[in-house]
């Protein structure tokens, strides 16, 4: 590089030393935590803050706010901290703005410092400003405790605040990418979409040191909060993926089915698969016997776009499958029972995944795919300790608020409240459509005939004809289990043959691409939670 | 030693499996009934089957033990 001079006007000005200066700055700041933290963080199979944000982001589009920024904590003495140990710009992602804070593990475990969280403030800021989505990338021991140790805690906690503030505006992305706790295991709490890495990542509310001091419990990172706690058991986490470079891509393409903000259609594009294309596979995937099993996850693949399906929580409340893809180029939530397990029954866990997904895709104006085959919520009194009434409630409330497009497919059955939460007719359905195996009722005939025929059954003293009578009775009440009842009503705007479903749906898209409900005004309803 | 336990309270519909039998991950153990629906309860991890708690119209509750899988 020519070392910048200037002797113009006759003074001598010698830049070379100033721009040197600045060079060397940059040069340490990019440096991370130093050569040998940088190899601890490989060690540990993590990429560097740097490799990350270059496997995010679209070649070039990174503008970094406050590299230059140093811990400036007189306690810290001269040590010198990169970045404060927290990287902050915008970038694009498919040639869109995001926001970006990334903590780097290699300064200080990633902790956050008052500069960092300064310059991570004002991204938040920047992202709500500009109405672009916000992307974390969390690697993170948490609370700098050697600079935040007394009451002057008093006056922190805004991000979770400007967190809360944003969510539904912008998209939100928490990347787990190491073990994070206390602080940072509430912002992917307060996210969207949160994708962990399974082995190097972790969330919880207190690290495992805490802990041990706190409860005398002995227990690893990943034992208390690993991918498989947060995916699996507890619900909190989207996503189980294999290593960095996966769940940096997984950003990517989650963000893809969103608009830049509320205010914004959700990005349409392009395809190759014809709308129309009949999907004869379905014959072969849903068997007409009502009782038997088949994986729903093979309907949804069959029925969108390309087969390409971004799966929400797949492996936590399994009865109930969530899914973003996309039908006729347009993005989609779909929502749907899965008879492989639990029979499709609705429980507080799918009821909760659902509400959540609801919400999301309402949000971001991202139109919902209901796919019906319910048996209904459990019944007795196990699910009733856990609450299954509220948590019920809260999918209900969810589905009822919904302004987005609506579309609904009865595959099988549809009992009862399932009916109602799986977004049915008085749901402001846009578009409600019944495959002829429809069963739709409040509930089934085995157990109605109990209900309405109990003093029959109860006096017919001998139990072999009181079988045979309930039987008969049940086929009575059966035979008004028809879609062609509904149909004949009214109630359904449809009744479709499987093959004709892709096209079904995309039909009901279309048609309420423009859909505009208002509600009567208020501060927000009192949810079920 | 893997447990394999009702996730939902149900009557016991088929029991496919017999003590002692090699099973490989994914292989139904038995068929519960419950919600109107036929539930296949399968095993996540190949093995032979130890222990087996359930038979035919007996009822189960949700936690009940199915069955033991030695895991080898």
């Amino acid at each position: 590089m020519p070392t910048p001079t200037s002797s113009a006007g006759g003074d001598v000005h010698d830049w070379g030393p100033l721009v040197n200066d600045l060079a060397t700055r940059r040069d340490r700041a990019l440096g991370m935590g130093g050569a040998d933290r940088v190899v601890r963080q490989r060690e540990l199979g993590k990429l560097t803050v740097r490799e990350r944000l270059d496997l995010l982001l679209d070649p070039g589009s990174w503008v970094e706010y406050g590299l230059l920024a140093d811990h400036m904590d007189a306690g810290l003495g001269d040590r010198y901290l990169a970045a404060d140990g927290a990287i902050t710009g915008v970038g694009e992602i498919d040639g869109r703005p995001v926001a970006v804070a990334a903590y780097d593990f290699t300064v200080m475990a990633g902790s956050m410092g008052a500069v960092g969280e300064t310059k991570i403030s004002r991204l938040r800021a920047h992202s709500l400003t500009q109405r672009m989505p916000f992307v974390c990338l969390l690697d993170s021991a948490g609370a700098r405790i050697q600079s935040t140790s007394g009451s002057t805690f008093a006056g922190a906690g805004a991000l979770f605040r400007e967190q809360v503030a944003m969510s539904g505006v912008v998209p939100m992305v928490a990347a787990m990418l190491g073990h994070c706790a206390a602080g940072t295991a509430y912002i992917p709490a307060l996210a969207d979409f949160v994708p962990m890495v399974k082995g190097t990542s972790s969330m919880a509310l207190g690290g495992r040191h805490l802990v041990k001091a706190a409860v005398g419990e002995d227990v690893t990172e990943e034992e208390m909060g690993g991918s498989a706690v947060h995916t699996k058991i507890s619900g909190c986490a989207d996503l189980e993926v294999a290593d960095d470079a996966e769940c940096l891509q997984i950003v990517r393409k989650y963000l893809s089915f969103f608009p830049q903000h509320n205010g914004e259609p959700a990005p349409i594009r392009a395809t190759s698969d014809p709308v129309d294309r009949r999907v004869d596979e379905l014959y072969d995937i849903v068997p007409t016997a009502p009782r038997r099993a088949y994986d729903m996850r093979k309907v949804v693949s069959a029925i969108v776009d390309d087969g390409d399906v971004l799966w929400m929580k797949p492996e936590w409340a399994k009865n109930l499958v969530t899914a973003l893809a996309r039908i006729g180029g347009r993005p989609v939530g779909v929502v749907a029972n899965q008879p492989m397990v639990l029979g499709g029954a609705l429980d507080v866990n799918a009821a909760d995944k659902a509400a959540r997904f609801v919400w999301l895709c309402d949000a971001f104006n991202v139109p919902l795919v209901f796919l019906h085959d319910v048996p209904g919520f459990i019944v007795g009194s196990a699910v009733e300790k856990q609450g299954i009434i509220r948590h019920g409630a809260k999918m209900l409330f969810a589905v009822s608020e919904a302004t987005v497009p609506k579309i609904s497919v009865i595959v099988r059955k549809s009992y009862g409240a399932g009916y109602f939460v799986m977004n049915g007719l008085a749901y402001e359905a846009d578009y409600i459509v019944a495959w002829p195996t429809a069963e739709i009722a409040v509930m089934g005939p085995d157990g109605a005939v109990n209900i309405i025929h109990r003093r029959t059954l109860d006096a017919i003293g001998d139990e072999t004809e009181r079988a045979a009578k309930r039987l008969e009775l049940a086929e009575e009440i059966r035979a008004n289990i028809d879609p062609y009842i509904a149909a004949g009503h009214g109630q359904l705007d449809d009744v479709i043959d499987p093959a004709e479903t892709r096209a079904a749906i995309a039909r009901g898209l279309r048609i309420s691409a423009a859909k505009h409900v208002d509600r009567p005004a208020r501060k927000h309803g009192v949810l079920p939670v | 030693m893997h447990e394999i336990k009702a996730e939902i309270a149900a009557n016991v519909w088929q029991v496919v499996v017999e003590e002692g039998q090699m099973v490989a991950e994914g292989d139904e153990i038995c068929i519960l009934e419950s919600m109107k629906m036929e539930i296949p309860v399968i095993t996540e991890v190949p093995g032979v089957v130890r222990e087996l708690h359930v038979e035919p119209d007996q009822t189960v509750q949700e936690g009940d033990l199915i069955a033991l899988i030695d895991e080898s």
